[in-house]
């Protein structure tokens, strides 16, 4: 068989939905064998699974992430949001950002955070009286926000792939996650006022009681946050901690979930989530391991330095392939087959990695809104019952302010970086 | 075909139950060593070792449960595009691509395996490596079985006899 007619019978399993760890391991098989080393080399790189200490925070945070997707969490959370944030302008909207941007820090960009936590702020949108399409324009877009804070996996992987330190990855994700944020809040105020949204009036004891019913999971962030920021815990103590703490809370303290009828599903459902992600994991080292051994990241190099002289040049294109790659890719492959290829190159125009990993993050978080493939177009869609047509028009303005972002972020490495070398 | 779902339906409860005492000792390891660190600047020396290897067992367990219950990642453009039949016949097509993949991968595997026994490589203090790697063949034969009761379902799917589970 020749290369050009394995490449066109990848294509077809691809299309036809064939998963995806057994297409790479197929052809990482093909390769090895017709470069005539012995296919149990193959699981040689595999096994280094159990040579990469960073995993281990995999299943724990997304056990974690689980377990409060699917207890009362996100309720206690948006009513404590809406308490502190109801009386502004477009509060309810910065309620939305907020509370999205911490559960999909906690769940990943799995969808959970659209399905779970937009379905319940959707109604509630319209009930005070936001426009129909701001409303779904704004749960679509606060699908994956949030991508770049701790404990986001997505970070974590890039790290694991990239080699480079997960803590520097998140603090250089402080001011780029927040700048999405304020950005998106700033439209929402500005829609808030001139749509003439009532606003809730502040009241203390709404505070009070919100922050007592939900006292339990108001320390999650200040220990993983703080934990990680101040450098007390590494990311993997902090994965730890926060498995431990939120199975406690959630089973026993607020007996959200019963230990015997719901736990086992919740563990099931996590640990296929950790099995997709490290199938496709496993079988990457060995092929990476074939790549570089064929100097494939040296050859796209030398065609890429060919025909890209400029840095700027090379960024703008890397943006547009990116969000190519994320619309059609789900983000964690994305990350384990593309960085090995990007990082070599990336390096020699003299992009930092952890910026690098700043700018692959944001783009396929953006990625999940362009459309026609997008994944939260989809995701939304089924949730609200509407054409992904109209779902991608309402997504429209937040799309564009959030590739604004992205091209700043871009273009000015110092936002990423600033605070690293600051500390 | 009763037989094979009622196989197939205590393997996945076998799998889930080896998955949850994994993550258990997982959650309950890792906490204590973070509580021995930080309070009292000791640590035992097994636990990084051993949690790593739980990464690896429970990545095979949950990748296995996952083909079992269909959640292995996918690009899945054409199927909504196509009848029911022609989708039925194009999970004959990728199941059985993915079962012939695995067992390749478990026979590479037990190949892997044989080596490291013949050369008596340690895991960890006079532990024989195989024990914790002889997951690496179970797990790819697990999920070789799984794919081929996907197929035989996919198969009478296709033929028009029953439903796809």
């Amino acid at each position: 068989m020749n290369f050009w007619s394995v490449i066109f019978i990848i294509i077809i399993l691809l299309l036809i939905g064939t998963p995806l760890f057994t297409i790479f391991a197929g052809f990482t098989l093909y390769a090895f064998a017709s470069a005539g080393i012995d296919t149990s080399a193959v699981i040689i790189e595999l096994y280094r699974i159990a040579d990469t200490p960073m995993l281990v925070a995999i299943p724990q945070f997304i056990f974690a992430g689980c377990l409060l997707a699917e207890s009362g969490a996100s309720k206690r959370l948006v009513n404590l949001a809406q308490a502190l944030f109801g009386w502004t302008a477009g509060g309810l909207a910065i309620v939305t950002l907020l509370t999205c941007s911490f559960f999909t820090a906690f769940t990943g960009a799995s969808g959970v955070t659209i399905l779970a936590l937009g379905g319940m702020l959707y109604p509630v949108l319209l009930k005070e009286k936001y426009p129909d399409k701001f409303s779904l324009g704004l749960v679509t877009a606060s699908g994956n926000i949030g991508l770049l804070f701790p404990p986001s996996l997505a970070v974590i992987l890039y790290g694991i792939i990239a080699q480079v330190s997960i803590d520097k990855l998140y603090i250089a994700g402080v001011i780029p996650g927040i700048l999405l944020i304020v950005i998106l809040s700033a439209y929402s105020i500005r829609v808030g006022v001139m749509k003439k949204v009532p606003k809730v009036p502040f009241q203390w004891s709404k505070v009070f009681s919100a922050a007592k019913s939900a006292a339990w999971e108001i320390p999650l962030p200040i220990i993983i946050i703080g934990g990680i920021y101040s450098g007390r815990f590494t990311t993997t103590e902090a994965a730890a901690v926060t498995a431990f703490y939120v199975f406690i809370v959630e089973v026993f303290v607020y007996r959200d979930l019963h230990l015997v009828r719901d736990i086992p599903r919740v563990i099931k459902d996590s640990m296929m989530l950790v099995g997709a992600t490290i199938s496709i994991l496993g079988i990457a080292f060995a092929l990476t391991n074939y790549l570089v051994d064929q100097q494939v990241p040296q050859m796209l190099l030398d065609l890429v330095r060919s025909k890209i002289s400029s840095p700027l040049t090379f960024l703008l294109i890397l943006n547009f392939f990116l969000l190519v790659v994320g619309m059609v890719m789900e983000m964690f492959p994305a990350i384990i087959v593309v960085v090995p290829l990007i990082l070599p190159i990336a390096k020699e125009y003299g992009i930092d990695p952890v910026h690098l990993g700043i700018i692959f993050l944001v783009n396929l978080e953006i990625a999940y809104l362009v459309p026609p493939f997008g994944l939260n177009l989809f995701l939304s869609s089924l949730r609200f019952h509407k054409p992904v047509f109209s779902i991608a028009r309402a997504v429209l303005p937040f799309l564009l302010l959030e590739l604004i972002v992205l091209f700043v972020i871009t273009y000015i490495p110092q936002i990423s970086l600033w605070l690293l070398h600051g500390l | 075909m009763k037989v094979l779902t009622s196989i197939d339906h205590w393997l996945g409860r076998l799998e889930l139950g080896i998955v949850i005492i994994l993550l258990g000792m997982m959650i309950i390891i890792a906490f204590l060593q973070v509580v021995l660190r930080n309070i009292f600047s000791t640590g035992i020396e097994w636990v990084e070792i051993f949690l790593r290897h739980d990464v690896l067992w429970l990545g095979f367990l949950g990748g296995a449960l996952a083909t079992g219950n269909q959640r292995h990642i996918k690009i899945d453009s054409v199927s909504h595009l196509v009848s029911k039949r022609s989708q039925a016949i194009f999970h004959v097509i990728t199941n059985l691509f993915a079962a012939s993949i695995c067992i390749l991968l478990t026979q590479a595997s037990m190949k892997f395996l044989g080596s490291e026994i013949e050369i008596k490589s340690l895991v960890f203090d006079g532990i024989p490596a195989w024990y914790v790697e002889l997951i690496i063949p179970v797990g790819f034969a697990l999920h070789s079985i799984h794919f081929l009761f996907r197929t035989t379902y996919s198969v009478r799917a296709a033929i028009g006899s029953g439903n796809e589970r």
